[in-house]
């Protein structure tokens, strides 16, 4: 896992900012709640004390009822006008304010009562195997004629018994009639024309939706159906008024419509108010839920996105609170008062906040984020600068003498810094390793002297030759220690010289020629061959070095191959540099020595000789090519046939 | 009269080993330890021949400065630098402070000795007329082996006692190729490769100091030097 990832992961941990603000905003959510809630609770009270004995208002005759009877009719409360047509699609969808009235074995109706505004609307479904229509033309009111008919029995606001009837000639709307008895007894249906409705046949029967206005109804009502399997046959009637003399049985427990507008001051935008019957039914509502409440504009996306996410699928989006309404008179709970209020109020209020917030530490999260990505990058990018420098530092001699980061002051410049002590100390011991051999040849040569000369003293003392034989053992192993320290003083010598050389422009052809002519006397059990470009090439430097260069290769060639074998100088030329090659056959290079073999000190000889090797040839060769602008590098030949020092020198 | 030889020389055990070589061959010895040693020594007379070692007791680089003051006692004493130090810029030094050799310590008695000779040959040969047959002329040179001295168109080219030697050697058989064992023995010295070639650098510098268009002594690389007219 790289570090910029880890940084990444450590920046997603700002989210837990949103996490812990939605916690914070439902808790403050619920904290406004409350607050509502207990509002809410007093608005309720005062206004059902302010309903105190207004028992008319509630039910409009002045006992509330206690149980209800069999005949007794609760109509619901509308929230929509039902429209007349006999279907029942407008109406509510709950089974539980139906009343059953049978007819004997044979079908039955149900009826279901409701009030929206000042108007009191019934629907009627009637079970009827046979729906007979009146004869069209006929009068109702002959008997020989008639078809189904449904009866209406109530009360009038004066207390007067009142009966219509509903009987239609096909299906569509319909109108009540009233039959009035004249002043000779005759009899004529009046069209009451404020009773209305829609007659419909349905799969079970038919469907009769009508309405009432409740200015013209008491405290009774009733319903009673004449069912008739033939036009003119006599009538079954089956139903809620009594069949002998269409009294009223059942009451009306409906809210007077003063009540809607007395609840209606109280209303403001997002409010319901509710009055139900003790029993829980409703009586009479104003609503205003579902007008908005003028606190600001629309959410936005991410608002409404945000209440997407936080929010429960059924939060609880109102509140409401309950009020009982009790009645002195009658020392009774007449009904309750429920004030509904919608959430919007506080959900707005909620999200505004919420909003808000998460919004900036949506920001904050982006822009920490990306501030950990770019610093984790440039970490990494100064981390692997200083592995680098780190990789490189000690591939040559410890050479570094600069290192990156030293001057950041941070923690990666305190490693940086560290790595530069280490290397620095790691430079000084190498140095010092370097001139131990010279330092350690300068103290040797001493002692070195002091024995010498004794035995120099020695022999002119007169000695027997017996001794003599010792005498010349011990000069011998003199001259071996004296040789060791020339060959060990030999690095800093030619560093030295080096240091001192003087450049020239010359004929590097010319050099190499000449020294490769004397390398024929001095090894005689060698062949020496030279591939050589024809033009002279001009480099810039010290040709002493350049010889010296040469023998140390030569020198190296003639020790690594065997006797009668031929080493080849090859000398060619290339666009900026002479590259100088000096091939001998042998035993080829293994390769973990190849990197090593221009070190100091370094050497891969295995056999002994007479004279002493300290590893400070190839090292000579890579001083005097570093100090002519190049370099030197060695290669097996190929089959491993044997071995080639490859030098390179920057032309003049 | 015995010729009177100072040593001055730190290390006893060479001090005395090279006070027994020089009474040996019949000279006379006084060693010294350190420069006030010596300096007091030689206030009261002065010897025929110093050698003298760079660094003396407590003072590294006390055999210059005692180098120094007998060169102001005396133009003509000859005074040879025997020291374990074997840098070029010591060499340099050295001989520029006016001493007639530099040599190393791995030096052989019997070498050093030579060099004792012939610098006492020297010394002999300036207060004694010229003897026209140990004179050599090559052209604008004039060698003169006797006295150890070298003219270039007239004028003297102060050479320390190598420099003479490998030069000597040189111009003795011109064209001549001499490769460095060759130069070495002729001078008595065993010397590495880097110290021949600084040697015939500073033989070269000297020369041009008086004609710098002096290119006698030529480099045949991989063999050694030789001698042109």
């Amino acid at each position: 896992m790289s570090l910029r990832l880890k940084l990444l992961l450590l920046g997603l941990a700002t989210l837990v900012l949103p996490w812990e603000g939605t916690r914070y905003a439902r808790e403050m959510e619920s904290a406004l709640r409350e607050g509502e809630q207990d509002s809410l609770t007093q608005v309720a009270q005062s206004i059902a004390s302010s309903l105190q004995g207004q028992t008319h208002l509630l039910y409009r005759d002045s006992a509330p009822p206690v149980t209800l009877g069999p005949f007794d009719l609760q109509p619901v409360v509308l929230t929509t006008q039902p429209y007349l047509d006999g279907y029942p699609d407008e109406w509510p969808r709950d089974k539980t304010a139906w009343r059953h009235y049978p007819n004997g074995n044979n079908g039955g109706f149900g009826i279901l009562t409701g009030v929206f505004e000042r108007m009191l609307y019934v629907l009627l479904d009637v079970h009827d195997d046979k729906l007979v229509f009146d004869a069209v033309g006929a009068n109702p009111l002959d008997s020989s004629t008639l078809g189904e008919r449904i009866w209406l029995g109530f009360t009038g606001p004066d207390g007067m018994e009142h009966q219509v009837f509903l009987s239609a000639t096909g299906a569509g709307p319909v109108m009540a009639r009233r039959i009035e008895t004249g002043e000779y007894r005759q009899q004529t249906a009046v069209t009451e024309p404020r009773i209305n409705g829609a007659w419909q046949p349905s799969p079970a029967g038919y469907r009769v939706e009508l309405r009432v206005p409740l200015s013209m109804l008491g405290d009774r009502f009733g319903v009673l159906i004449d069912d008739r399997d033939r036009q003119g046959e006599p009538a079954t009637s089956y139903g809620m008024l009594s069949t002998q003399d269409l009294h009223t049985q059942g009451r009306l427990i409906a809210a007077s419509p003063d009540l809607t507008t007395y609840l209606s001051q109280f209303l403001q935008p997002g409010l319901r108010l509710a009055v139900a019957s003790s029993d829980g039914r409703t009586l009479a509502q104003a609503d205003a839920l579902g007008q908005a409440t003028e606190l600001g504009p629309e959410p936005g996306i991410l608002a409404r996105l945000y209440r997407r996410l936080l929010d429960e699928p059924k939060a609880h989006r109102a509140i409401d609170a309950t009020a009982a309404i009790y009645d002195q008179k009658h020392q009774q709970t007449i009904g309750q008062l429920r004030v509904t209020q919608t959430g919007e109020r506080w959900l707005t209020l909620r999200d505004r906040a919420l909003t808000r917030m998460l919004n900036i530490t949506l920001i904050t999260t982006i822009i920490a984020v990306v501030l950990m990505f770019v610093f984790a990058a440039r970490l990494a990018v100064r981390l692997s600068r200083l592995r680098g420098a780190s990789e490189s530092a000690l591939t040559r001699e410890g050479l570094i003498t600069t290192f990156p980061e030293t001057g950041a002051s941070d923690e990666l410049g305190d490693v940086a810094r560290g790595f530069s002590t280490l290397l620095g100390r790691l430079n000084e011991y190498t140095g010092y390793l370097r001139t131990l051999a010279g330092k350690l040849a300068h103290e040797i040569r001493t002692p070195l002297t002091i024995v010498r000369s004794s035995l120099e003293n020695l022999e002119s003392e007169g000695i027997s030759d017996g001794a003599r034989v010792y005498l010349d053992r011990a000069r011998q192993g003199s001259e071996r220690l004296n040789g060791i320290l020339v060959a060990m003083g030999a690095a800093t010598r030619v560093e030295e010289a080096i240091a001192g050389a003087e450049r020239t422009r010359f004929d590097i052809v010319a050099v190499v020629a000449s020294a490769v002519a004397s390398y024929g006397n001095a090894f005689p059990h060698r062949r020496f061959v030279t591939d050589l470009p024809s033009e002279p090439i001009e480099i810039e430097g010290a040709p002493d070095l350049i010889v010296q260069l040469l023998d140390k290769l030569v020198d190296n060639a003639v020790d690594f191959s065997p006797p009668g074998a031929a080493i080849i100088v090859r000398l060619r030329s290339e666009l900026r540099f002479v590259v100088l090659a000096v091939e001998n056959p042998g035993p080829p290079l293994a390769p973990w020595i190849r990197g090593r073999l221009f070190e100091s000190l370094w050497q891969s000889r295995t056999d002994r000789d007479s004279r002493p090797h300290f590893g400070l040839g190839l090292y000579i060769v890579r001083l005097i090519a570093e100090f002519h602008g190049g370099s030197a590098s060695a290669a097996n030949l190929p089959g491993e046939a044997g071995v080639s020092f490859v030098v390179r020198l920057a032309r003049a | 009269m015995k010729r009177l030889i100072a040593s001055v020389e730190d290390e006893p055990a060479i001090r005395d080993n090279y006070a027994a070589a020089f009474a040996r061959e019949g000279y006379t010895v006084r060693s010294y330890g350190n420069r006030a040693q010596a300096m007091a020594a030689f206030a009261s007379r002065l010897p025929d021949l110093v050698i003298i070692d760079i660094s003396l007791e407590d003072e590294p680089e006390g055999g210059y400065e005692l180098c120094r003051q007998l060169r102001s006692l005396s133009a003509e004493l000859p005074i040879i630098f025997l020291t374990a130090r074997d840098t070029e810029l010591d060499a340099v030094s050295g001989l520029r402070l006016g001493a007639d050799d530099f040599l190393t310590k791995d030096l052989s008695l019997a070498h050093l000795s030579a060099r004792v000779n012939a610098l006492f040959r020297r010394v002999d040969a300036l207060r004694k007329p010229h003897e026209a047959t140990q004179i050599i002329k090559r052209g604008p040179l004039t060698l003169d082996s006797e006295r150890m001295q070298v003219e270039w168109e007239g004028q003297v080219v102060l050479l320390s006692l190598t420099e003479f030697w490998i030069v000597f050697a040189l111009a003795r058989h011109p064209g001549h190729v001499k490769n460095r064992q060759q130069l070495m023995d002729a001078a008595n010295v065993v010397l590495d490769d880097n110290t021949i070639t600084s040697h015939v650098k500073r033989i070269r510098r000297k020369f041009q100091v008086i004609d710098p268009k002096f290119d006698a002594v030529q480099t045949v690389y991989g063999m050694g030097y030789r001698w042109v007219e």
